[in-house]
């Protein structure tokens, strides 16, 4: 089976001024279809630079990444910015949803940018599986953390994507609120088959993967696969 | 979609919707006010001159179709040869001096039988008619505005008039004078600024017209009517200028306005714009998001500055009533597209910036 992601000897290095960091040196990792991957890592591994990289929305420094056969290295900000929109749903730690939509709003948003207009029958069913139906017509600034979660997982997923990159989905939420967004993601990958990749520095978290990879100063260290 | 996010983005900051819109109000009713007050001044006075009831004017050589600037050069023995011609009816010697003490007003000296026999007489809304070079007439709409009465003493040109009626505005000046006593108090003995001439008949203008340039050659001589179609802002030296000058600024107003409200936006909104190109919204896309909001900001601040400047009117036109502002349909338009295109303008660069923002960058930003 051809992996929907897969990096070669990936490199992001930030420069500023004459001062070079990088924040990744020589990543190589594989995603399968279906598969649930965690990376975890310390503070400044490197975690959320690559899921930036292979989400398309920063430039690679050098090596390769190929999203679904698309080489993200060769493309520029426009026809990445095209990919994004079309294969990639992103989940954010401070689930950076639009303030001023309600969750109605903010999840059709993501369909509006798709471009295949409203699909009423897709956003009941996303709908109904993040438990949001009663939801929808409150704003972020009336919603728990762990709809607002919700309601940007719902974002993530509502245009189909490839797969959806999670940047620590449960690092501002409670205990119960995260075990609670955890299943969700674990449900959307064993039911609908969606391809997940989190980064997380929780352990336990970690285990709702089928896999784990570990980073250290911007490299993968070791992966295992959980049982 | 892009509509309801525009129209939270506007409801979401009430203030700075507040003072955006105001400052695209202001910007339009600086415009219509202007236009309106000139175009007023123009219309009534031309509608003014037409009250005087004569079918053609003559002016000294070279004049300018603003009599009060054209000096009195005429000698006054020219109304005796116009009475002498065929479809002359009657001609009527006037003398323009222009007061700007206590205002600024235009005064005609008349010789009242004459000036009766073109304009068909005053309708007196008090007192009499001229009857000595200390009386003047004044016009209702002056009288209203300065609270002048019958029997009042008015300083006008210098010199100390009593008040010997009021009349029906509408024709020519609001101020008349005996034009012997004007003639001797600006030391134009014997001399006219303008005849007015009335026809026999309206269809024997043309007629008039060629037989008066037989007469006196090089002299200004124009149908009423023409003269009326003269009056426009183009013909007064510098009233263009002025126009396009106050345009100017009023889209200086509404485009930096805009262009600070719209660059706070985007700075405020700096991880929104990160979360829209997460979602793989296009440049395109984020500028089309801020313009539209301008769009809507603009339109929201045009419909207010027409209704302030009707309110303006109002005020204006309350406190100063020989005020004439006209607010013309066109002008309305115009200052609308003024205020837009200023607008889009103004928000051009913040949307620009907006589009660029490295998402990444953006996402982090607190």
């Amino acid at each position: 089976m051809e992996p929907i992601l897969k990096t070669e000897n990936l490199w992001k290095v930030y420069r500023t001024g004459k001062v070079e960091v990088p924040a990744l040196r020589g990543v190589d990792v594989e995603v399968l279809p279906g598969e649930f991957v965690s990376i975890m890592g310390p503070s400044g591994c490197g975690k959320s630079t690559l899921l930036h990289v292979i989400g398309g929305l920063a430039q690679a420094t050098r090596g390769r990444v190929l999203l679904d056969g698309n080489d993200l290295t060769t493309m520029s900000d426009s026809a990445r910015t095209l990919l994004r929109r079309h294969k990639v749903g992103f989940v954010f730690q401070r689930f950076n949803l639009l303030p001023t939509l309600d969750a109605y709003h903010n999840i059709a948003l993501a369909q509006h940018i798709h471009g295949n207009g409203f699909d009423p029958h897709r956003f009941e069913v996303v709908a109904n599986l993040l438990g949001l139906s009663q939801r929808l017509h409150h704003k972020p600034s009336e919603l728990s953390g762990g709809e607002q979660q919700r309601v940007a997982i719902a974002r993530a997923i509502i245009s189909e994507p490839k797969i959806v990159l999670a940047d620590e989905p449960t690092g501002n939420l409670d205990t119960k609120s995260s075990e609670a967004v955890l299943s969700l993601l674990r449900q959307l990958n064993k039911e609908l088959g969606q391809t997940i990749v989190m980064i997380t520095h929780n352990p336990d978290a970690a285990t709702y993967g089928n896999r784990v990879l570990h980073m250290r100063d911007g490299m993968v260290v070791n992966g295992s696969t959980v049982h | 979609m892009i509509g309801h996010m525009i129209t939270q983005n506007v409801l979401h900051r009430p203030v700075r919707t507040l003072i955006t819109v105001i400052g695209v109000a202001v910007e339009v009713t600086l415009v219509i006010l202007v236009v309106g007050l000139t175009t007023g001044l123009l219309t009534e006075s031309a509608k003014r001159t037409e009250g005087v009831g004569a079918d053609i004017m003559i002016q000294p050589p070279s004049a300018s179709i603003w009599a009060a600037f054209s000096g009195a050069p005429m000698p006054i023995s020219i109304a005796g040869r116009l009475r002498g011609l065929d479809y002359v009816q009657a001609v009527a010697p006037v003398l323009v001096q222009f007061n700007s003490v206590n205002g600024l007003d235009v005064v005609y000296g008349i010789e009242p039988s004459s000036f009766r026999a073109v304009s068909g007489g005053f309708v007196f809304h008090s007192g009499h008619d001229l009857e000595n070079t200390d009386d003047i007439l004044v016009d209702d709409v002056y009288a209203k505005g300065k609270r002048v009465k019958t029997g009042q003493t008015l300083h006008i040109l210098g010199h100390d008039y009593k008040v010997a009626g009021i009349v029906e505005h509408g024709k020519g000046a609001r101020l008349f004078v005996l034009m012997s006593g004007l003639q001797e108090m600006s030391g134009a003995i014997d001399k006219a600024s303008i005849f007015f001439v009335k026809c026999d008949r309206s269809d024997h203008t043309p007629a008039a017209t060629d037989e008066i340039r037989g007469l006196l050659p090089g002299y200004e001589i124009r149908p009423l009517k023409d003269f009326i179609s003269l009056m426009t802002s183009s013909n007064l030296p510098g009233l263009s200028a002025f126009i396009n000058v106050m345009i100017s600024i009023a889209v200086a107003i509404g485009f930096l306005v805009i262009f600070l409200s719209m660059y706070t936006t985007i700075i405020e909104r700096t991880r929104e714009i990160g979360v829209l190109k997460s979602l793989g919204a296009s440049k395109g896309y984020i500028v089309d998001i801020i313009l539209s909001e301008t769009a809507l900001l603009c339109g929201f601040g045009t419909v207010f500055g027409v209704g302030l400047s009707f309110l303006m009117r109002w005020v204006f036109t309350s406190i100063f009533p020989s005020m004439t502002i006209l607010i013309l349909p066109k002008w309305i338009v115009f200052s609308a597209l003024i205020a837009i295109c200023g607008g889009l303008l103004g928000a051009a660069y913040p949307a620009w910036v907006a589009s660029r923002k490295d998402p990444v960058e953006a996402l982090a930003y607190e």
